[in-house]
Order: structure tokens, then C-alpha cells, then sequence
């Protein structure tokens, strides 16, 4: 099974403050979380899109996730939140420094523009407000053949009991229409305090309408096929992995034929802390 | 039935669940932004039951479920529940972020539907 991810942390000018954040994540049993920057264009007046803090000047020494011994991964994300087409600038340069990219259609015209054209990675499903259109098939059904996943945040939730009917309604309208394949659950969270674990997460997607299985993948497998996705996005058209299969080299098969005591399999003792 | 048969039965009881286990039992701990702030077992349970309230309306407050234990000092509880309500009352949990205008947060250590399973916690070995 796949790791767990979070791929929505919102970014904070306040670094100790996401750092709290990314350590939390890391002792709750995330692999790898994605730092967010949300930009948001008006039509007055052009603005700059952000440009990625570097993760080792964010944050020096990575915290170990809780049960894999690992350090945590930690990604770039850019939202632009989309009024109009002109918002939405393909092949731009500055996209690049991200790691993934995602955007928040706010019109039906929009949604369907992303679906079927925008070479992005996630599509945001509003959480703070009623739909303004429904969610047709065929767009969706472009979106999932397309590779391109949508995502559903849920601090929202937390933080209003409003948003909290905002997010379900709109999250079991988006799972009748998509049946529950390429869909992402992701916190969006500002604080520690509003970050849940990934088996949380897990059973709140069945609130939201995702079965036991689907519901676990979009914490799961489907992030990770958002991450390949990014990566094919910036190479020619895909990407291939390659590892060294294990080769028993003739010391080790000696030490192997030894009637060893390494019989017995790792033993295990209670952490210290 | 002969006496000895029933003696023997005493002896060894075989329980055997044929559907699922009957209730299903919660580690959690509940994080709070002021770490100062001390809950009583009553204040836990009626803030628990007031988060079923929002989320499932009454009926969700009427979900049967006990605290079996708690300690006041780490914050920590272990919870009784029915199968069936499990769902209603760990995504309740979940979704409790506020305790008295303060942040909240309810970190769900284990579950399982076995007791005993709660008391060792296999993520927090180290492998040698």
C-alpha cells in the first residue's frame, strides 16, 4: 500500500508556525505533505504570482515520520483560484518552481476549461461556499481519463459549522458525479490543531460519501498518482522508475549458509521515549 | 446435559463471533491549545456528546457509547461503542475543533474491537 500524503498545507509567512505544522503531519504518519501558495488574481491590476520558499531554508532538519523511520517529503504547490480564462496561463515559467499545481475553477465554463484542457494537476473543490453550478459527467469523466484529480479540503469543516454543511453538500454532489475515483481528501490547515490523521481522514470520506476502499485511496494511492502526474507534466510525456533488484553478493550468501543465530527475526523493544 | 460436561464448559469458554464484534473500542487523547486546561470525565463525555449533537442532531446524541477510562492528566480516554455507531462517532470526533473558544484537537491513538488490543501499541516498537 502506498504511503500517506497531505497535499494541502497552507503556506504561513510565520515559518515556526509551519513548521509546528509539518512536524505534526510527520508524527500523525504522513510520508509527504505539500506546501501550499494561493494565488488569486484580480482583474485591476496584475499581480505577481508567488515564488516557492526552498524547503531546506524553510525548515533544516526534516522530521522522521512516526513508524517508517523516514524523513518527511515536502513539496511546493500552486493554487491560482480562477474568475477568469485569462487567470489561467499555460506554459507559464513561473509554474515551474512548483511541484504541483492545482487550480480553483469558480464558474461552470472554468471547471469544464480544466477539466478538458488545463494541463494541471488538481482541480479544488470550493468548500467555502454553495456551488454556484452542478458537476456534469462529462467533464468529469475528461478529468478522470485525463489523469487529473479533485480535491476536497476539510479544515474547513472544522473551523465553522456552516463550511461544515458547504463542504459535505458539495463533496457528496462532486463523489455522485465521479463515483468516487480521483478524489483527494486534504486538510488545508493553518494550524496543528486543525491537521487529522490519516485514518481520520480516512473515515470522514465515508461521511463524504467515498466507500471503505475508495475512501482510502484518497489519502493514499491517488496522491501518489497526483505526484506522478506532476512529474510527467514536466517531462515529454511520462516517467519511468527504475531499481536495482537484489543481487546476493558471495559474502552474504556465506554468511547466509553460516547456521547462524539470525534465525530469529528482529526483535523488537519499546521505544525509549 | 451430565454435571461433568457442565463443569467442563465453565472451564473453557469458546467465544465465537459469528458476525462482527458487538462493540469496537477508542484510544484518544485530546489535544488542546491552552495545555493548562484540565477536563473531568463528565465535561469529556458531554463535550463528546455535544459534537455528536452538531454533526447527527439528536438522534446522533442519543449514539450509545461509554468512557471507560480516563486519565485527566495526559488527556487520555478509552472509549466503548457499538459497531454500528463507530463511523457517527469517530467522524464526529474528528470534525470537534473547539473546546471553550479555544482550539481543539482529538488525536484517535488505536482502535480495535478487542479491549486488549488497546494496550500495547505495535507503531511504537523499534525495530533493533
Amino acid at each position: 500500500m502506498s504511503v500517506f500524503m497531505d497535499l494541502n498545507v497552507v503556506y504561513s509567512a510565520d515559518r515556526s508556525s509551519l513548521r509546528t505544522v509539518i512536524e505534526t503531519a510527520a508524527h500523525l504518519g504522513f510520508s509527504a505533505v505539500a506546501i501550499n501558495y494561493v494565488f488569486e488574481p484580480t482583474s485591476k491590476k496584475k499581480q505577481e504570482i508567488p515564488t516557492p520558499v526552498k524547503i531546506n531554508e524553510l525548515i533544516d532538519q526534516l522530521p522522521v515520520v512516526q513508524g517508517r523511520s523516514r524523513p518527511i517529503r515536502v513539496l511546493n504547490r500552486l493554487t491560482v483560484v480562477m474568475s477568469d480564462s485569462s487567470h489561467f496561463r499555460p506554459n507559464a515559467a513561473e509554474y515551474r518552481c512548483f511541484d504541483l499545481l492545482a487550480v480553483q475553477p469558480t464558474s461552470e465554463k472554468l471547471f469544464h476549461a480544466a477539466c478538458m484542457l488545463y494541463d494541471v494537476d488538481i482541480i479544488c473543490i470550493s468548500v467555502t461556499e454553495k456551488l454556484p453550478f452542478f458537476f456534469k459527467r462529462a467533464p468529469i469523466n475528461g478529468a478522470i481519463d485525463r489523469g487529473v484529480v479533485f480535491e476536497v479540503s476539510y479544515s474547513a469543516a472544522i473551523r465553522d459549522s456552516t463550511m461544515r454543511r458547504y463542504t459535505i453538500t458539495n463533496a457528496t454532489c462532486l463523489m455522485e458525479s465521479c463515483k468516487g475515483k480521483n478524489v483527494i481528501l486534504s486538510s488545508a490547515a493553518e494550524k496543528a490543531l486543525e491537521l487529522r490523521g490519516p485514518y481520520d481522514v480516512t473515515n470522514l470520506g465515508l461521511l463524504f460519501g467515498l466507500s471503505d476502499g475508495d475512501a482510502k485511496e484518497a489519502v493514499s494511492s491517488t496522491c501518489r498518482a497526483v505526484l506522478l502526474h506532476a512529474e510527467t507534466r514536466k517531462t515529454a510525456s511520462g516517467i519511468i522508475y527504475t531499481t536495482n533488484s537484489q543481487q546476493e553478493a558471495p559474502g552474504q550468501q556465506e554468511a547466509l549458509q553460516e547456521p547462524a543465530d539470525c534465525e530469529a527475526p528482529a526483535a523488537k523493544r519499546a521505544k525509549a521515549t | 446435559m451430565k454435571p461433568a460436561e457442565k463443569e467442563e464448559e465453565s472451564v473453557y469458554k469458546r467465544v465465537v463471533l459469528k458476525n462482527a464484534s458487538p462493540y469496537q473500542y477508542m484510544k484518544i487523547c485530546l489535544v488542546l491549545e491552552d495545555e493548562s486546561t484540565r477536563l473531568s470525565a463528565v465535561e469529556l463525555k458531554l463535550f463528546i456528546i455535544s459534537g455528536l449533537r452538531n454533526l447527527y442532531g439528536e438522534v446522533g446524541a442519543a449514539l450509545n457509547f461509554d468512557l471507560l477510562k480516563y486519565d485527566e492528566d495526559t488527556l487520555t480516554a478509552f472509549l466503548r461503542v457499538t459497531s454500528r455507531g463507530l463511523v457517527k462517532l469517530w467522524s464526529s470526533l474528528t470534525l470537534l475543533g473547539s473546546y471553550q473558544n479555544q482550539a481543539c484537537a482529538f488525536r484517535v491513538l488505536q482502535v480495535s474491537s478487542f479491549l486488549l488490543s488497546l494496550t500495547g501499541n505495535s507503531r511504537d516498537l523499534q525495530l533493533d
